[in-house]
């Protein structure tokens, strides 16, 4: 048998292997992996999905990053979680602005119950809405094309008069995004304002977005390097998650503390 | 060559099946009328589904007749295209079943959808051939009409004609079949069944209900017609190929449910722990272990052990306990996998363990249409059947 032995001398001499030791390069390549994984680089090439283009993981920086996403615009949203308050503001401001009706709802805020320590929980706001996935099993299962993926922006839509109303969207969506609308007896759901808010503000935000105090909806393009979204997505000091990663739909919402 | 003996049964005038045909027929009616009611005011009134569980307790028998009418076109096509002679005294009242399982299933998706008056125009004009619905309705669609070719040339005795036809529909059903895995495959995203199994055990549990129909209505159509007890040792040959294919399949349905008891028990067999507990030890236990052991697979395999496959109407007896059994495990395939929440890892405050499903009136009373609608298109069958032997 060999022996090893620790030499305490040269440990002490050894670089650490805090954050600030770790060269910026290599902190870029590994969040660039991150979001790789998390879906946002993919852009979602799977066969049966002809709505979506073919994205490739752009590992560059800056214009050919942005050339490289499917769409462009490419909208995106981060909640910024821990400055949710629950005020409920955004979701009235979706309710009025795209004529939500009283049975159903394209936007919610749950409370959660984090477990921190044994007995002790932390109560945290989490609002949801449609993630716009780039690998969406909505309009995977849609017989019709009744939903899609906007060719232009990413964006999940609704084809109203196609819609037969079979509800495997509702069924398929992991994420509780859509619900029977049946004054338009056809499915309802967050299509980021398409053809209000955002149509009014140029493409700059949504109805739920610029109604939050507290900054917590943070809505953007991930083509843009102005927009806030895509500053705090790039930001190599921010944890950025998705909801619900295992199901491989590859969301365009994405969840930080600040 | 189909032997001319499929069209028995001829002993008696079809004008004693007419009260039974206008009783189903009126029910089915009253039933059916539900579901007109419910297209109008929309489902949201008179539904139990939510926007949680957005499938009902309609898809059941959707599914339920569409495996039945697989399994009809399998057994039948061992008879008119494999040319397996056990099979061929059967081939045009299985034809027949089919047919008119088909035509209920679809007759029950379309009374699940909202605005079914939109399917025919949407699914031609902007198809989606990456949704396995469009594939699966497409494919039964066609496979439907084939089938009433094939059964109307039977009936015009031009068996070479048919049975390309019948070719045809097979490799259609099988595809369908195929699909309707798929379809709930996808679903994996709200903790359906995906497991590695599904593809076989959808076949297999189609050809079972398939055997078990046959066992249950070749018996009816006996009974109804009021022949006499000599006609029993004749029913058992014309279904023994039948009880034997139904004793095999059954072995295999028994392991597949040993695995889904197991997934129950130990959730590293597994890949929805939650549903499976919820189904083998859950709220569902009792469909589980009453209806989908019981009745679907136990009773009927003692039956068929403890008579040899060999007494008509204890077959009979096991065909109707395997399909109802199989009802309800269509029930708990479609429902159970819908009741874990969406958000059930994430500590949500005032999130159900399990979201609930209850049928309402309007589904119960569609369901009861659909079986009745069924049994009333049987009945028409029988007189279509024996008027055409009786030429």
């Amino acid at each position: 048998m060999r022996n090893f032995q620790i030499n305490v001398n040269t440990l002490e001499k050894a670089d650490t292997e805090r954050m600030e030791t770790i060269p910026s390069t290599e902190r870029r390549k590994f969040l660039k992996f991150g979001l790789t994984i998390t879906g946002l680089f993919l852009g979602g090439s799977v066969l049966s999905l002809k709505t979506v283009g073919t994205g490739h993981a752009a590992v560059g920086g800056g214009k050919a990053l942005a050339m490289d996403f499917p769409y462009s615009p490419h909208y995106t949203m981060v909640i910024v979680q821990n400055f949710c308050i629950d005020c409920e503001r955004c979701l009235d401001a979706c309710r009025s602005t795209n004529h939500v009706p009283a049975h159903g709802y394209r936007t919610d805020i749950l409370q959660r119950a984090i477990p921190v320590n044994p007995g002790e929980n932390e109560r945290v706001f989490m609002p949801i809405l449609c993630n716009h996935c780039n690998q969406p099993s909505c309009v995977r299962v849609c017989p019709t094309r009744a939903t899609f993926k906007d060719k232009t922006t990413g964006i999940v839509r609704m084809k109203i008069e196609n819609c037969i109303g079979c509800k495997t969207c509702m069924a398929a969506c992991p994420y509780n995004a859509r619900y029977f609308d049946e004054d338009k007896r056809a499915i309802d759901k967050c299509n980021f304002c398409f053809d209000t808010k955002l149509k009014e503000s140029g493409g700059k935000t949504t109805a739920c977005a610029s109604a939050c105090p507290a900054n917590v909806r943070m809505f953007g393009d991930l083509t843009d390097p102005e927009t806030d979204a895509y500053k705090l997505i790039h930001a190599p000091d921010n944890s950025l998650w998705v909801l619900r990663p295992e199901q491989g739909t590859m969301p365009n919402v994405f969840y930080m503390n600040s | 060559m189909i032997s001319n003996h499929t069209m028995d049964n001829a002993d008696f005038p079809t004008s004693n099946l007419l009260p039974l045909l206008i009783g189903f027929a009126l029910i089915s009616a009253f039933g059916l009328a539900f579901g007109l009611h419910s297209l109008v005011v929309g489902h949201h009134h008179t539904f139990g589904t939510t926007r949680e569980v957005p499938w009902g307790i309609l898809i059941t028998p959707y599914f339920f007749f569409a495996c039945l009418s697989t399994g009809l076109c399998i057994v039948s096509s061992l008879g008119q295209v494999f040319n397996v002679k056990a099979f061929q005294p059967i081939v045009s009242r299985t034809v027949f079943l089919a047919i008119i399982t088909m035509a209920t299933g679809l007759m029950c998706i379309t009374l699940e959808l909202e605005n079914p008056w939109r399917v025919g125009f949407y699914s031609l004009f902007s198809p989606h051939p990456s949704s396995n619905i469009w594939w699966k309705t497409t494919i039964y669609s066609f496979y439907l009409i084939f089938m009433i070719f094939n059964f109307i040339l039977l009936l015009l005795k031009r068996q070479k004609q048919a049975r390309i036809f019948a070719t045809i529909a097979f490799v259609l059903v099988t595809l369908g079949n195929l699909n309707m895995n798929s379809d709930m495959a996808i679903l994996g995203t709200r903790g359906f069944w995906s497991e590695n199994y599904m593809p076989l055990y959808f076949l297999s549990l189609s050809t079972l209900t398939g055997c078990a129909a046959i066992l249950f209505f070749f018996w009816f159509s006996k009974k109804i017609g009021g022949q006499r007890d000599n006609s029993e040792s004749e029913s058992e040959n014309i279904t023994s190929g039948t009880s034997k294919l139904f004793m095999g399949i059954l072995v295999g349905i028994l392991y597949f449910t040993a695995v889904k008891m197991m997934g129950g028990f130990f959730p590293q067999f597994t890949k929805n722990p939650e549903a499976m507990f919820l189904l083998v030890r859950g709220s569902f236990a009792l469909n589980f272990w009453l209806g989908e052991v019981g009745l679907a697979v136990l009773l009927p395999f003692l039956i068929v052990l403890i008579t040899r496959g060999k007494n008509p109407t204890f077959l009979a007896i096991a065909g109707l306990s395997c399909l109802i059994g199989s009802f309800i495990l269509f029930y708990d395939l479609v429902i159970v996998g819908q009741l874990i929440p969406h958000y059930h890892q994430y500590h949500v405050v005032g999130l159900p363990e399990y979201y609930s499903y209850t049928p309402s009136l309007h589904e119960s009373m569609i369901t009861m249409g659909a079986v009745f609608f069924f049994l009333a298109a049987f009945i028409g069958g029988e007189m279509i059947l024996r008027k055409f032997s009786m030429q």
